[in-house]
């Protein structure tokens, strides 16, 4: 066989969802959620951590899935944007985005409202300064982060 | 040692591409028989929100909910021409497209409605149409297009605006460069360290004048967007080239501000109508962001008797003024 | 990206006996905020990957007699939600909770930064000024003790054997009374390299005479040390605004030593001072 090619198996659980699949060694979490389990709700913004566009929830804890080799999710739970809400019935931080106006592309979004469910898991009442350093690693540059702070500040339920 | 400061930015900006060059939009509202409104057109929403100004405008003039339209657009196949999304235009010059489109549907649906009830005095409301001095004479929206529809009429429009201006004259720069100009101030106030060059911007305060904000939440957002993406270009964002390679080639070194680097942001949207726009509307894209940086380096100076005239006023910049001049 | 195997280490034994067989042929992965982008960027090209972040005994932070151990697969977040850390070594505290993003924070890991010896790392001009201690495995000599101020020797070179882990860091319990800063200058407020940072221990003793002084800066030198002949000159002496400013002078001109001029030592020299005398006037009050 070619060097390189032979796949390992992987088994995890995404939105709740057990996973087995068979994957190469080099392809990141990001790659596999994207294209081998047809999840491109995560985005692909710089793959190397500097943008927080592919911020998915690693066993409770908001990871960029650029930065994660798909085989270290080995057992390991992970929810993505598509896991969050339903279109019949959204999630509250989803409603609230709508409610103030606090997507514009779009492209930040779903890392936008991953690291806000990890942050709002944690601390349900955050004060606006601990939101801004929660979605510090996620870059926006149509909003300026006004009314996506302010929905993340207003969350109900 | 920390000084703060406070500046001013002013600006005037053109709506459009002025200069003679070509600059239209055109728009299709279509009403099916069963009521339901359909648009059509090239524009593209990135996200500034183009697609609501359309439905907003159609809603407006025929009364239909504006989350219940349809809308295609940017298929070639499919839509008509609308220009680029750019030059702050759309809103201008799309609207205006949209809004003859809807306006010329409603003068059909109008005088069918009016044989019907008898009374001219029609408003277009909640998928409603009734008499305004006798509103039990009314007919809903659906039943009126299903109407026009049996006996035949156009239920489908197209819009078309241009906004194309004659060029100055070369010589003397005057004439009519652009159709229309937005106007607006933004006022900043910075913290500046000294011993570090690091500029904190503590406030920005902007005044907007946009026309008509026809979506204020969506003006507001805009403008937010654009203080921040001006922040960024007066104090972090460079592109290094070497020998014409760029060498800031990621996000990691084209420095963007994050959540942690945005002052308090104070917005007020200014409408003093245009009577060529769209219920008075002009544009916002981009003099949402052009008065920032001026505002900022106005602060600066204001707080260090020190003028920036290269960007980024980062760090190492800030710190050579400062050190010239204590010199 | 480029081709390599994985293997995922589940006992501390399993991945010394790996390391040992593959040597420099393969790389060790904990939280790979580093790692990562430099396998895609093909700086490196290593047959191997060893997955250390199930290794149990790499991870905890533990209070001993008279140091703390903090395992090598400790993230930033864990250090900075520690309360062993944040009551008994708050710079190293402030130096992690300054890198990155929080997504970075949640993966990257102290023994990370230190293996990876950035010029720019936040933790080690902290972990220096308090002397910590490297722990190291491997099969052929078991464990070992080596300073962190002796492990790196250039930029991005820690002194490891190629078969060897780092487990964990020691840093000893600091006397009572003394206390510890830590300050980083970036140019944004997140998601920031360190344009310079810098990490002081400080102990006045009942006469108001400096006991103990340790001063590192970092992001400012190939490889961050401690500035013992600036610290020599404020040891034994009552912290005088005169004082403080040779000392300050000294730190630079030691950088400069170093370093040599280049073009941005018309910058790194004066602010470098300012937030020497910043930091040690915020440890003398």
């Amino acid at each position: 066989m070619l060097k390189g090619t032979k796949k390992t198996r992987l088994r995890m659980k995404v939105n709740g969802n057990p996973v087995e699949i068979m994957i190469k060694p080099t392809w990141t979490l990001l790659r596999v959620l994207r294209e081998e389990l047809s999840l491109p709700g995560t985005k692909k913004g710089c793959e190397q951590g500097d943008c927080g566009a592919c911020t998915i929830i690693l066993d409770g804890k908001a990871v960029n899935a650029c930065l994660v080799l798909a085989l270290q999710a080995e057992s390991k739970e992970i929810e993505t944007i598509e896991g969050l809400g339903t279109p019949e019935s959204l999630h509250p931080l989803q409603e609230s985005f709508l409610k103030y106006g606090a997507v514009q592309c779009g492209f930040c979004t779903p890392g936008m409202l991953m690291v806000a469910k990890a942050l709002l898991d944690k601390n349900p009442r955050p004060a606006v300064k601990e939101i801004k350093q929660g979605i510090s690693g996620n870059l926006c540059r149509c909003t300026g982060y006004v009314k996506i702070i302010k929905a993340i500040q207003n969350v109900s339920g | 040692m920390k000084k703060r400061g406070i500046g001013l930015g002013s600006i005037f900006f053109s709506i459009g591409y002025g200069f003679s060059r070509p600059d239209f939009c055109a728009a299709t509202v279509e009403i099916s028989p069963n009521g339901s409104v359909i648009g059509r057109s090239g524009e593209v929403d990135y996200g500034q929100g183009s697609d609501t100004i359309f439905c907003q405008i159609v809603a407006e003039v025929l009364g239909v909910r504006p989350d219940t339209i349809k809308l295609i657009t940017a298929d070639t196949l499919v839509t008509p021409d609308a220009g680029p999304t750019s030059a702050s235009r759309l809103t201008y010059v799309m609207g205006n497209a949209v809004l003859k489109a809807s306006q010329t549907l409603k003068k059909t649906l109008q005088s069918v409605a009016e044989g019907i009830l008898g009374e001219k005095d029609l408003l277009f409301v909640d998928e409603e149409v009734y008499s305004e001095t006798h509103p039990e004479k009314h007919i809903s929206f659906k039943v009126l297009a299903k109407e026009c529809h049996n006996r035949e009429l156009p239920m489908v429009e197209t819009g078309w605006h241009e906004i194309t201006t004659e060029d100055v004259d070369p010589e003397t720069g005057q004439g009519n460069a652009y159709a229309t100009y937005a106007y607006a101030t933004q006022l900043a106030e910075v913290e500046v360290d000294t011993e570090t060059g690091k500029v904190e911007v503590l406030r920005i305060v902007a005044a907007t004048d946009v026309g008509k904000a026809i979506n204020p939440s969506n003006v507001e957002a805009q403008i937010e967007g654009g203080i921040v993406m001006g922040l960024g270009y007066a104090l972090t964002e460079e592109i290094k080239l070497d020998r014409g390679y760029i060498q800031t080639k990621s996000l990691g070194d084209y420095m963007i501000p994050t959540s942690m680097d945005i002052p308090y942001i104070e917005t007020h949207i200014i409408e003093i109508p245009v009577s060529t726009g769209p219920y008075g509307a002009k544009g916002v894209g981009e003099p949402a962001l052009i008065p920032t940086a001026p505002a900022i380096l106005n602060a600066i100076a204001n707080a260090l008797d020190v003028r920036v005239t290269d960007l980024p006023a980062n760090l190492e910049n800030l710190h050579r003024l400062i050190r010239e001049k204590g010199d | 990206m480029q081709h390599f195997e994985f293997y995922t280490a589940r006992h501390i034994e399993d991945a010394l006996t790996f390391l040992s067989e593959k040597g420099e042929r393969c790389k060790v992965i904990a939280g790979g905020t580093d790692l990562i982008p430099a396998l895609r960027k093909e700086d490196i090209h290593p047959d191997f990957v060893l997955n250390v972040l199930e290794l149990r005994s790499l991870n905890g932070i533990t209070e001993l007699n008279h140091s703390i151990r903090i395992g090598s697969t400790v993230t930033f977040t864990e250090m900075v939600e520690s309360d062993i850390l944040s009551h008994f070594f708050p710079s190293l505290v402030q130096a992690a909770a300054s890198v990155g993003s929080p997504q970075i924070r949640n993966r990257g890991t102290i023994g990370g930064n230190i293996a990876n010896a950035s010029p720019a790392a936040d933790v080690l001009p902290a972990i220096l000024a308090l002397d910590g201690e490297l722990e190291l495995e491997s099969k052929k000599l078991g464990t070992r003790r080596l300073p962190l101020s002796e492990a790196i020797v250039a930029p991005y070179r820690a002194q490891f054997r190629q078969d060897e882990i780092l487990t964990g860091i020691f840093i000893k319990k600091l006397e009572s009374g003394t206390r510890s800063a830590f300050t980083k200058l970036g140019r944004r407020n997140a998601m920031a390299r360190a344009r310079m940072n810098l990490s002081v221990i400080l102990r006045l003793n009942n006469e108001e005479v400096v006991e103990e002084l340790k001063i590192v800066p970092g992001a400012v030198m190939p490889v961050a040390k401690r500035m013992e002949r600036a610290e020599k000159m404020l040891i034994g002496k009552k912290p005088e605004t005169s004082v403080v400013e040779a000392t300050a002078t000294a730190i630079v001109e030691e950088i400069v030593e170093r370093t040599g001029v280049r073009w941005s030592t018309e910058y790194k020299v004066p602010v470098m001072k300012s937030l020497s005398k910043r930091i040690l006037g915020e440890l003398l009050t």
